[in-house]
């Protein structure tokens, strides 16, 4: 596999703080890679680092096999970025910001043309060529904002929390489209902290704390990282202590949780462990609601690996 | 390209600004100018002067003759101190001094030099040229002419074809002051477009989110931000330039001549100047909003005290001293002297050129004030 990015011992200090602390990693042609840690973990700071926005302390960086810095620019025309924070120009319209962006890379007006549509066809702004980013909802204007940095159609796209605040019509929009650049052939870096993005996304994922990375590999070996093999949970009005008690004690149990009228049940080993739990709900005659099986969550496995929630 | 039409673009969403204060400019600048009945203006600016004559001789007298013709003779108390107290107060904005013998000194060809005190003022530039003028005629015919009486009438013959001659060819008074008081009006116009309108541009190119995006693009940044320079230079020019040959239309006299020559340098390089100064405040500033605040306090500030909307001679001595620090002062002063310019000796000139100079000065201080600015505002970034 080819390596499009090469990450070596990048460390990044602010005042002496370690934003980021020696982190290595590739990132192969082709694939979505997720990075995926807390707010505050470096992963913006990771994002600038790589593409030269920041001056770090030490490490190794390159992209497409060169070695990447400020003046780069065959490597930076191959690439595009999708910031945190929206930037665009509140003073020109939804199609004129997409032009401008797309102009910096694409000299040839007729191409661009032809992109700048693409990319409006991707993001699904279409109708709203002719508007302003202030006129725009949050979600449409977070996806104006990929617009802007994917209509060069670059080799390598880097977006960084693309759906913060966003209405799940505008989500789905947005994670479909990118799944659609990573099928046309595209190398993306995309960070978030929610984890549910991830596991409908990433091909392979890298979870980071405090700057720091704790985990790699794709969902599912992280999540065979789990002690936790199956999660069960039961909507259930007013159980009594005594069977709680009686669950805790139930073959592979792990760990029992009530609280808000809901059970919580989780093992480290075994499956189907859910038939066991209905036919001691139908033993009991005790009637529920709901009750449904899981696998371990990637929040699981964070809280496993460092003792807290990923999202606070 | 692309930077510059987003510079385009941008400005068009904006012109209603840049059309408004043109408007205002053709409004007031216009109808004003037919309104002015310049000649009394004209007279109200004569110059007083005072001439200490130690002399007794035909040629001081013929001086002082041409002194009462043309400016207003004072009369002070005979000694120096009230002499200075006068100028201090402006009540005289010229002294002469005729030394004992300037007569038959000046008849044996001897190089005399008459002592002067002066103020700062139009007033005392223009009563200076008044004395050089007659100096340099005087000059001319004492090398020919022996006799005492011819040589005064020559000099004051041709004293007088010269004054006829300009008012029928070109010092058509009225038509300068109306030119003047256009040129004046444009620095306020044109400050205040220029100020808003480059503001605009660097605040919006300058967000944080706007110049990374930039930056990490393939295009030289460092080539962006030259041609997000030129085309604020080129907005400037183009909006100089109508300007300009609106005044082509309005004083059409005064601008095919040496005059409208001096009128276009001067207002050129204040437009300079008002490019850096707004250099300067679209680095200063950190929000659109500010913008509108910080044209009206300076472009409408400095163009008050700078004697744009009122004469100066009508500004108390203290705004006078305030305004110094503007460059619109020295714009606004260039235009008082090139209207009262009858001929375009070095002499003449160099107070005009004084105030090019010191416009070109505010330049230079402006361009290193935005570089120290613009270094602090990257840390910080
Ligand atoms: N400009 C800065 N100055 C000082 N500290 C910063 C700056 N930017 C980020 N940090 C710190 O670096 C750490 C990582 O931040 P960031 O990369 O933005 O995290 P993330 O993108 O994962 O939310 C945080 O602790 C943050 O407070
Ligand atoms: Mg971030």
């Amino acid at each position: 596999m080819k390596k499009v990015i090469e990450v070596n011992n990048l460390t990044k200090e602010y005042k002496g703080v370690k934003a980021v602390d020696d982190l290595s990693f590739d990132v192969n042609e082709g694939e979505i890679l997720g990075l995926l840690g807390p707010n505050g973990s470096g992963k913006s700071t990771t994002i600038n680092s790589i593409l030269s926005l920041l001056n770090y302390k030490s490490g190794n960086i390159k992209i497409f096999g060169k070695k990447m810095d400020t003046n780069a620019y065959d490597i930076k025309s191959k690439i595009g970025v999708v910031f945190q924070d929206v930037a665009v120009f509140d003073e020109l319209t939804v199609y004129e910001n997409i032009d401008y962006f797309c102009g910096l890379y694409i000299t040839d007006k007729n191409k661009r043309k032809q992109y700048v549509s693409d990319a409006l066809d991707l993001v699904g702004l279409k109708e709203f060529t002719k508007f302003r980013p202030k006129q725009l909802s949050g979600g449409l204007l977070r996806r104006l904002n990929i617009a802007c940095g994917i209509a060069h159609k670059p080799k390598l796209i880097f977006l960084d929390e693309p759906t913060v605040a966003v209405d799940p019509q505008s989500r789905n929009n947005i994670l479909d489209g990118i799944k659609k650049l990573r099928d046309n052939g595209a190398t993306i870096v995309y960070t978030t902290h929610y984890m549910e993005e991830v596991e409908i996304l990433c091909d392979r994922v890298i979870i980071i704390d405090k700057g720091k990375i704790i985990a790699t590999g794709t969902v599912d070996e992280l999540k065979n990282l789990s002690n936790i093999k199956e999660k069960v949970t039961v909507e259930v009005l007013d159980l009594s202590d005594k069977y709680i008690e009686e669950i805790m004690s139930l073959k592979n149990v792990d760990s029992v949780i009530y609280q808000n009228n809901e059970l919580f049940v989780t093992y480290k080993k075994g499956k189907n462990n859910i038939v066991e739990m209905i036919d001691y709900f139908k033993n009991k005659r005790i009637n529920y609601s709901k009750i449904f099986v899981e696998r371990p969550t990637l929040n699981d496995v964070f809280l496993e690996l460092t003792g807290k929630e990923l999202r606070d | 390209m692309t930077v510059f039409k987003a510079f385009l673009k941008i400005l068009n969403r904006n012109k209603g600004i840049v059309i408004m204060y043109t408007v205002i400019l053709l409004v007031f600048g216009v109808t004003n100018m037919s309104t002015n009945n310049s000649n009394n203006l004209f007279t109200a600016s004569k110059p007083s002067v005072l001439i200490v004559n130690e002399d007794n001789g035909n040629i001081s007298k013929n001086l002082v003759k041409y002194f009462n013709e043309n400016s207003e003779i004072k009369k002070i108390a005979n000694n120096e101190e009230a002499r200075n107290d006068a100028l201090f107060y402006q009540d005289v904005s010229y002294i002469i001094y005729i030394p004992k013998n300037y007569s038959s000194d000046f008849l044996s060809g001897k190089n005399i030099t008459l002592d002067i005190k002066k103020t700062d003022t139009y007033n005392g530039a223009y009563a200076e040229m008044l004395l050089n003028r007659y100096l340099n005629v005087a000059n001319i015919y004492q090398k020919s002419v022996s006799d005492e009486n011819e040589l005064i009438n020559k000099i004051n013959e041709t004293l007088k074809k010269e004054v006829k001659v300009e008012v029928t060819s070109k010092l058509n008074t009225g038509e300068l002051d109306k030119a003047s008081f256009y040129y004046n009006f444009m620095s306020y116009s044109m400050l205040a477009c220029l100020i808003y309108v480059i503001c605009l541009i660097l605040q919006v190119f300058n967000q944080d989110k706007i110049s990374k995006r930039n930056i990490i693009s393939s295009t030289n940044y460092k080539k962006s931000n030259r041609i997000l320079l030129l085309s604020n230079f080129l907005y400037s020019f183009v909006l100089w330039l109508f300007y300009f040959i609106v005044s082509m239309f309005i004083v059409p006299e005064v601008i095919f001549s040496m005059h409208g020559v001096l009128y276009l340098i001067n207002s050129f390089i204040f437009m300079i100047t008002c490019i850096t100064l707004s250099f300067l405040l679209g680095n200063l500033i950190r929000n659109k909003n500010a913008i509108s605040g910080v044209v009206n306090v300076v472009a409408l500030g400095s163009s008050f005290l700078c004697g744009v909307f009122v004469p100066v001679n009508l500004l108390p001595s203290f705004v006078l001293s305030v305004a110094h620090i503007f460059p619109t002062f020295y714009y606004v002063e260039g235009n008082t002297l090139i209207s009262s310019l009858e001929d375009f000796s070095f002499i003449n000139l160099k107070p005009l050129f004084m105030n090019f100079i010191i416009m070109i000065i505010f330049c230079i201080v402006f361009i290193i004030l935005t570089n120290i600015v613009s270094k602090k505002r990257q840390k910080i970034g």
